[in-house]
């Protein structure tokens, strides 16, 4: 959720939760259907912030929405780049793996541009088409790993 | 005249009280991942709160009794407190969940930090409470909850394919454990326990008699009726915008996103407006509930009509209710996440307080020539088999999806 504030306590404990789980079960490998599922939630962040910036574009929106929603979605785009980025992936779906690290990275900067300039009409455009190209390179990703068209 | 507008003001009131965070949240993602499949689930949720309000609504204006007096009667002190707990749980949830989506809406209208608005939010509805009269306020957020009508538009804005649209309204099962949790949760979200409390208290608060059962059947009806429209239409303009780009609406924000594709910032202003007041009315309803239920068990005196004076421990528990609320939205949690727990517990507890509802409803002794006829007695039962089938599913496929997420 965009407008959530997570607690660094709160934060903390449930990481060490997680990555205590991880040793006791002792796989701490990126799947084929993780990086699947990380994937496609990049796309389907793409495909928001695509709606969004042709909400800019257009000059049919209000900016603080568009602001708080690319705040919102960028974050969500950062947490998978670091989560894609910190797992360690099975050596068949490495190079995935890092277009992925890759595609988030991107979006968020993209969301990040969004956030700062709401108003602007023409970068709305320019991130609206970036925003496209990005969904599409997130898109081949999915293909790529289940060998279904996304 | 004045009968006509009091109907039309208990529609609206109950219209009003229909849609809250738990429909926008539901109905959106229902038709970003199904399309328009889900749209009989709606419906089917839509008709049971009409049953059950209905029900509600008659108890409270011919025997004076609202639903915890009537629980307590029923199932005794025992059971009625398991039923008291469950609901209070599920209600404090709900109202954190509705106190989050106010602050979120604000945030979007005005971008400052999420607590503020949570606080300045909580301090609003205090002062709406305080300000105005029990009537006005089921008016004034009911009224403008009509702004959400912007959906439908938007719905017709979009020219789906209607022979779809249609087809969603065919009752539909799969196998899919992730369709089958969204069944329930669609379901459910309509069903909101809380909604029917506060309104089987609110005839209670405006002094129903037998008099107003034609006013109390057309609020089930048509009141119910418009907001599952309005539900409806959630599920079309998202199944329309967002299933075919693979979008996963997980925030509040993205619910409105269809109304400013159609009408640009006009919609999205209607839209956000429209969630507000809902949510916020919700927010109102949901408190509300805790505190009547609450005091209704106890026996205390309850009623806002009373006054804090004549109804002190009602009135303090509802501040207590609203305090737990802030508590938990400050915690941190996303208060989506919040929504799909408290939908998904609430119908878990719902057969608890259906049940003696539906008992007594039908009890002549109480009822006399009031009590349930032949149809109100098949469909109570008949939607009793599906919430006790529901509850019996809903945590499991909450657990085996990883609440929804797949």
């Amino acid at each position: 959720m965009g407008t959530r504030r997570r607690r660094p306590g709160v934060t903390a404990v449930v990481v060490a939760l997680g990555v205590s789980l991880l040793f006791a079960s002792g796989c701490g490998d990126l799947s084929r259907d993780e990086l699947n599922r990380g994937a496609e939630s990049l796309s389907a962040l793409a495909a928001q912030g695509e709606l969004i910036a042709n909400g800019v574009a257009r000059d049919a929106t209000k900016s603080t929405y568009a602001r708080v929603m690319a705040k919102t979605l960028g974050g969500e785009a950062e947490h998978e780049a670091e989560k894609l980025a910190d797992a360690e992936p099975s050596p068949e779906v490495r190079k995935e793996r890092n277009a992925a690290v890759q595609i988030a990275g991107e979006l968020a900067d993209l969301f990040s541009e969004l956030q700062t300039f709401p108003g602007d009409e023409r970068r709305g455009a320019l991130v609206e088409k970036q925003m496209g190209e990005v969904k599409e390179q997130a898109d081949a990703v999915v293909e790529r790993l289940t060998g279904e068209e996304a | 005249m004045k009968s006509i507008l009091k109907i039309a003001l208990g529609i609206i009131a109950a219209l009003g009280g229909f849609l809250d965070i738990g429909d926008l949240v539901f109905n959106t993602q229902a038709g970003a991942l199904y399309r328009y499949d889900l749209l009989w689930a709606v419906v089917l949720g839509t008709i049971g709160i009409g049953v059950y309000a209905e029900m509600c609504g008659r108890v409270a204006a011919v025997t004076g009794r609202p639903v915890f007096d009537t629980i307590r009667m029923r199932l005794g002190f025992g059971m009625g407190l398991v039923a008291l707990i469950a609901s209070t749980f599920v209600n404090v949830l709900t109202v954190a969940a509705e106190l989050g989506g106010l602050a979120i809406v604000l945030t979007l209208l005005f971008d400052a930090a999420f607590s503020l608005f949570v606080v300045l939010a909580a301090i609003g509805l205090v002062i709406a409470v305080a300000l105005l009269p029990f009537g006005g306020i089921e008016r004034i957020f009911g009224y403008c909850g009509l702004l959400m009508l912007v959906f439908v538009a938007t719905a017709i804005h979009q020219h789906p394919d209607w022979s779809t649209v249609a087809h969603g309204f065919v009752p539909s099962l799969s196998g899919s454990k992730l369709y089958l949790y969204f069944v329930v949760g669609v379901f459910a979200a309509a069903l909101m326990p809380y909604e029917v409390h506060f309104y089987s208290s609110g005839a209670i608060e405006e002094g129903w008699t037998e008099e107003n059962l034609k006013e109390n059947r057309l609020n089930a009806i048509v009141g119910y009726g418009l907001g599952g429209v309005l539900a409806c239409a959630l599920v079309v303009v998202s199944g329309y915008l967002f299933h075919p780009l693979g979008v996963e609406p997980g925030d509040l924000g993205t619910v409105a996103l269809p109304a400013q594709g159609a009408f640009g910032e006009t919609g999205l202003l209607l839209a956000l407006g429209g969630m507000m007041f809902c949510v916020g009315g919700a927010a109102i309803d949901s408190s509300f509930s805790a505190s009547y239920n609450l005091a209704q068990f106890l026996g205390w005196e309850w009623g806002r009509y009373r006054g804090p004076e004549k109804a002190p421990r009602f009135t303090v528990s509802w501040l207590v209710f609203l305090l737990l609320a802030i508590a938990i939205v400050l915690t941190g949690i996303n208060p989506v996440e919040i929504t799909e727990y408290s939908v998904v517990f609430a119908v878990v507890a719902l057969p608890l307080t259906y049940l003696p509802i539906m008992l007594l409803a039908g009890d002549r002794s109480f009822m006399g020539e009031h009590a349930n006829g032949r149809i109100s007695t098949t469909l109570g039962w008949v939607y009793f088999a599906i919430i006790v089938v529901l509850a019996v599913a809903a945590i499991p496929l909450l657990l085996m999806t990883n609440g929804g997420g797949g």
